[in-house]
Order: structure tokens, then C-alpha cells, then sequence
């Protein structure tokens, strides 16, 4: 019994001593890495000042003006020539860090040009992202610079290829179809899948197309954030560059896009302003179409144009 | 979009100073990431030009190449770029006589709106503030590794990470670490920088 506990007795000591030298070892690690050694540098080492700047400058203004258009391509459907779903005009300020999203529901009733009055989801199929992009200026009061379309699953492998997104999502929702188990209120990470079905749902929502739009800025944030955190990874532009080539149809050159992901990944989250444009439901004869506030988007149009920010939604 | 920030307190400095030492020695684990296996567009034994305006000579290597692009053409960029930087260096920390304050011509081959830019950046993207009290600089270590965007067999876009490390002497006696990334299209037929993201840090 006696040596049993002098046996215990001694473990603990042991055990303390080895617990005393870790914590001894691992404050020396720590202070080491902080302290150089006096053996190798002279007394008066200092280290001092690490200081960081960045700026980009893409060819032309200050600001770019991207139309994002989601198009609802079926396989085998031109993707340009399908209806634009979702309807996104983003600006992006090189000099201020500073980016706007301007959303506009899919089923706004607008003016098409050369093709009279339509839902503007049409303006696609109708007249290409030329004319997306025209009735998008007569709306927002803004011309964009690049015009990038893509179809649902090329959306899904371009948010899988960054690694996934997270959102904050405000509201629980479910769509019985596309997430039956629905999303969480919170911050949410989304896969390419998920990051579509977020973007997509609109039956689940109170606000409808709006709230949509509105998602589908927060999954805009989401990919912003996941350049933003990635941008200095060795070939992470890069990739991202090249499989926005493999997955969109875009007005804008390699370099071009290469500019712009550079841009983007110099925003400041905090500098991001969002707004949809709100508007009443109505029917023009048996379609429900959205009649869309044009003072308020020309408002917005505006006041974002010179910088990309908006004070007011 | 300028942002530059210091640290101020004696914990942001030692803080730093962490940071400066951990940076070192990453710029040789930048080339020795691209594995052949993880690389196979990187190119044979010869992947390292030297640009020999000071005995460190500058170091060019090519972490990957994002798309296809002849060995000819991936050699003729590297080259063309990492003559980019060096001139830069050359303009804003290592050439010309000290000491000195100005640095009217410090950003050869950037673009005229990022030379813009940078010109507000002047206190880390040149020697501006420490040149009245240098004597003399010396290079330690010139490294630039590229990632290069191609299509159509064509090179578009090219990220050049860096680093530059160099000693000075006079009242301002130190060795400072520049490191960053810089972003490269090709206008006209030259490449030209249009951003840029640099931290500096000096060692006294």
C-alpha cells in the first residue's frame, strides 16, 4: 500500500514537473517568437512599423457598373436568349473601396427598347443582354459597363469553385422544391446548390420577388467576402477569373474581368450599400407583373452613379 | 483606395515585428508551393531569370500558369515582368543617390490612374520618408513569383507576388521587408501594374 502511494505520489510530481516544463517550454515558444534571441541580434533590435496600402485602378472611371443577370436557362437553351430571373446592377468604386447593388424584381413592368413594354425577366429573351442592358438603363438611369449572364448550375459550380459562401439570413424560409428543409435565421453557409436555392426561392418569402432580390444581395455580399478572405491565396484570382470565363457570357475581356476581381476583392464590406426597388403588385391583363417605383430607382440611380454608394434605399 | 495604418502602441509594434519575422522566410515557401505535381503547366529547371543591376540579382520564378500558354511565351512574360518590377524597385527604393527626399519618377511602368494611386501610398511604395536620412541602400533579397492568366494561348493578366528586402545605412540604419502583390494587364503590348497591395516593415 505504502509503495503504491509513494509510487501515486511520485506520477503526480512527474506529472506536475512535466506540466510545468510544457507550460515552461510553450511560454518560452511564445516570448521567443516575440523576443529575438540577444545571442544572434544586437541589443538595440527593434522592430517597427509594418504598414499596408492597396489600391487598384481598372481602365477607365473610377467607378464600373456590372449588370449581373441570372438567367433561367433550360438545358440546352441559349443562356442569353432565356429570361433574366435575377436582375442585379452592381457598382464598384476602385478609388473608394466603396460598391452598391441596385435589385430590381424580375417581374417589373418597363419599357423595352424596340420591343414596347414587357416584364423586364423578357428583356433577355427579347433582345439579348444588349437590351436587358438598355432596359435597365431606362430604369436606373444607369449604362452599365459589362453585361455578365449566367444559368443557375454555372451559378452553383462558380460559388462551389470559391469554396462556398456564408450569408446572414434574416428570416427562417423553405420552398418545398428547391429547399424543403428550408434556411436558418442567421449566418448560414451555403454550397453552389444551396447558395442557388437561397438566391432562387420566392414562394416562402412575405415579400416575394423583393425579398428575393434582397437575398440575392446578401449572396452577393457572401461571394464578396469569400474574395475579399482569399485574395492573396497564390492563384485564387486567377481561378475565380477563369471559371467566370467557363460559366458566364460576358461583354468583358480575360484582362478585364481580371481588373474587376481585383477591384472587387479591394471593397470594403463595410462600404457596401444595397437596395431593391420597391414597387406595387398588379396584373396587366392575367399576369401579375410588379409596377416598379421609377422615381425611387431613378433616385437610387443617381445618387450612386458618381461613386457607387447609396444614402437611401 | 489608400488605407495605410500604423501601429502605435509598443504591443502593436512587437505585434509587427511577429508579423515582419513570420513574413520572411514565407516569400521562399511562395516558390517552393508549386510542386510539379500540383503545377503541371509550371516549367522545366530553367524557371528563374536574373536581372543582374545589383549583386542580389532579381528572381523570377512562375508559381502557375492558369491556362495554356507556350514555354516561349511563358518565358518572354516572365521576363517582361519581372523587368516591370525591377524597374519600379529601382525608381523607388534602390536606385539613384541618397540621400534624398524626392521620388518624383518612382512608379515607371504603373498605369496612369494606379500611378495616381500610388502617389498617395508614396510613404510605403518608395524610400520618400527615410531618404533624407540614408546614405546609402543595399539589396538583400530581389524575389518575384508570378501567376499568370492565359487563354487563347495568350497571357492576359499576371499576379506578381514579391518580396524586397534591403539594408540601409547613414542615420536611418536598417533593413526593411517590402512584400505584397502586384497586378499586371498588358496595354499596348507592355505590361503595365494597375494595383497593387504592399506592406512594409523595417528592422532596426
Amino acid at each position: 500500500m505504502t509503495t503504491r502511494r509513494t509510487d501515486l505520489v511520485g506520477h503526480l510530481r512527474r506529472a506536475r514537473r512535466t506540466t510545468r516544463t510544457a507550460v515552461l517550454a510553450a511560454v518560452l515558444a511564445a516570448t521567443g517568437l516575440a523576443i529575438p534571441p540577444s545571442a544572434v541580434q544586437p541589443t538595440d533590435v527593434s522592430l517597427v512599423k509594418i504598414r499596408h496600402a492597396q489600391g487598384v485602378a481598372t481602365g477607365g472611371d473610377d467607378v464600373v457598373w456590372i449588370l449581373a443577370v441570372g438567367s433561367d436557362a433550360r438545358p440546352g437553351q441559349e443562356m442569353t436568349r432565356a429570361r433574366g430571373d435575377a436582375l442585379q446592377m452592381v457598382g464598384i468604386n476602385t478609388r473608394t473601396g466603396s460598391a452598391t447593388a441596385i435589385g430590381v424584381p424580375r417581374d417589373s413592368w418597363v419599357a423595352i427598347p424596340g420591343h414596347g413594354r414587357e416584364k423586364i425577366n423578357s428583356a433577355l429573351y427579347v433582345a439579348g443582354p444588349r437590351g436587358m442592358a438598355g432596359a435597365m438603363s431606362d430604369l436606373v438611369g444607369i449604362e452599365p459597363d459589362y453585361v455578365v449572364v449566367t444559368r443557375f448550375p454555372f451559378f452553383e459550380d462558380m460559388v462551389d469553385d470559391i469554396g462556398g459562401i456564408t450569408v446572414s439570413n434574416p428570416r427562417r424560409f423553405s420552398d418545398p422544391y428547391l429547399k424543403k428543409e428550408g434556411f436558418a435565421k442567421g449566418r448560414v453557409h451555403l454550397d453552389g446548390y444551396n447558395a442557388m436555392a437561397f438566391s432562387r426561392i420566392r414562394k416562402g418569402l412575405a415579400g416575394g420577388d423583393f425579398d428575393r432580390s434582397a437575398n440575392q444581395q446578401r449572396t452577393l455580399r457572401g461571394i464578396h467576402a469569400r474574395i475579399r478572405s482569399q485574395a492573396d491565396e497564390p492563384g485564387f484570382i486567377e481561378r475565380g477569373v477563369m471559371t467566370v470565363l467557363a460559366h458566364t457570357d460576358t461583354n468583358a475581356s480575360p484582362a478585364e474581368l481580371f481588373e474587376i476581381a481585383q477591384a472587387v476583392a479591394q471593397v470594403d464590406p463595410r462600404r457596401i450599400t444595397t437596395c431593391v426597388i420597391g414597387g406595387r403588385i398588379g396584373f396587366v391583363g392575367a399576369a401579375s407583373v410588379v409596377f416598379p417605383d421609377v422615381a425611387q430607382a431613378r433616385r437610387l440611380g443617381r445618387e450612386a452613379r458618381q461613386d457607387a454608394a447609396l444614402r437611401h434605399c | 483606395m489608400p488605407r495605410p495604418s500604423s501601429g502605435r502602441t509598443r504591443g502593436a509594434r512587437r505585434l509587427a515585428g511577429v508579423v515582419l519575422v513570420a513574413l520572411l522566410p514565407l516569400s521562399a515557401g511562395c516558390r517552393s508551393t508549386g510542386d510539379p505535381s500540383a503545377a503541371p503547366e509550371r516549367p522545366g529547371g530553367d524557371a528563374q531569370v536574373e536581372l543582374a543591376s545589383h549583386p542580389v540579382p532579381t528572381r523570377t520564378g512562375i508559381h502557375r500558369v492558369h491556362g495554356r500558354l507556350p514555354v516561349a511565351r511563358r518565358k518572354a512574360v516572365r521576363r517582361q515582368v519581372g523587368e516591370v518590377v525591377d524597374r519600379w524597385w529601382e525608381a523607388a527604393y534602390l536606385g539613384g543617390t541618397y540621400p534624398r527626399s524626392s521620388f518624383p519618377s518612382a512608379f515607371p511602368g504603373f498605369t496612369g490612374a494606379a500611378e495616381e494611386r500610388a502617389r498617395s501610398d508614396k510613404a510605403l511604395l518608395t524610400n520618400q520618408t527615410t531618404g533624407r536620412r540614408i546614405e546609402s541602400v543595399t539589396p538583400r533579397r530581389r524575389a518575384v513569383t508570378l501567376d499568370i492568366l492565359a487563354t487563347r494561348g495568350q497571357a492576359r493578366a499576371v499576379t506578381a507576388h514579391f518580396v524586397l528586402r534591403f539594408d540601409t545605412t547613414g542615420p536611418r540604419t536598417a533593413t526593411t521587408t517590402v512584400r505584397g502583390r502586384l497586378f499586371l494587364t498588358r496595354r499596348s503590348g507592355t505590361w503595365r501594374i494597375f494595383g497593387y497591395d504592399v506592406a512594409r516593415g523595417a528592422r532596426r
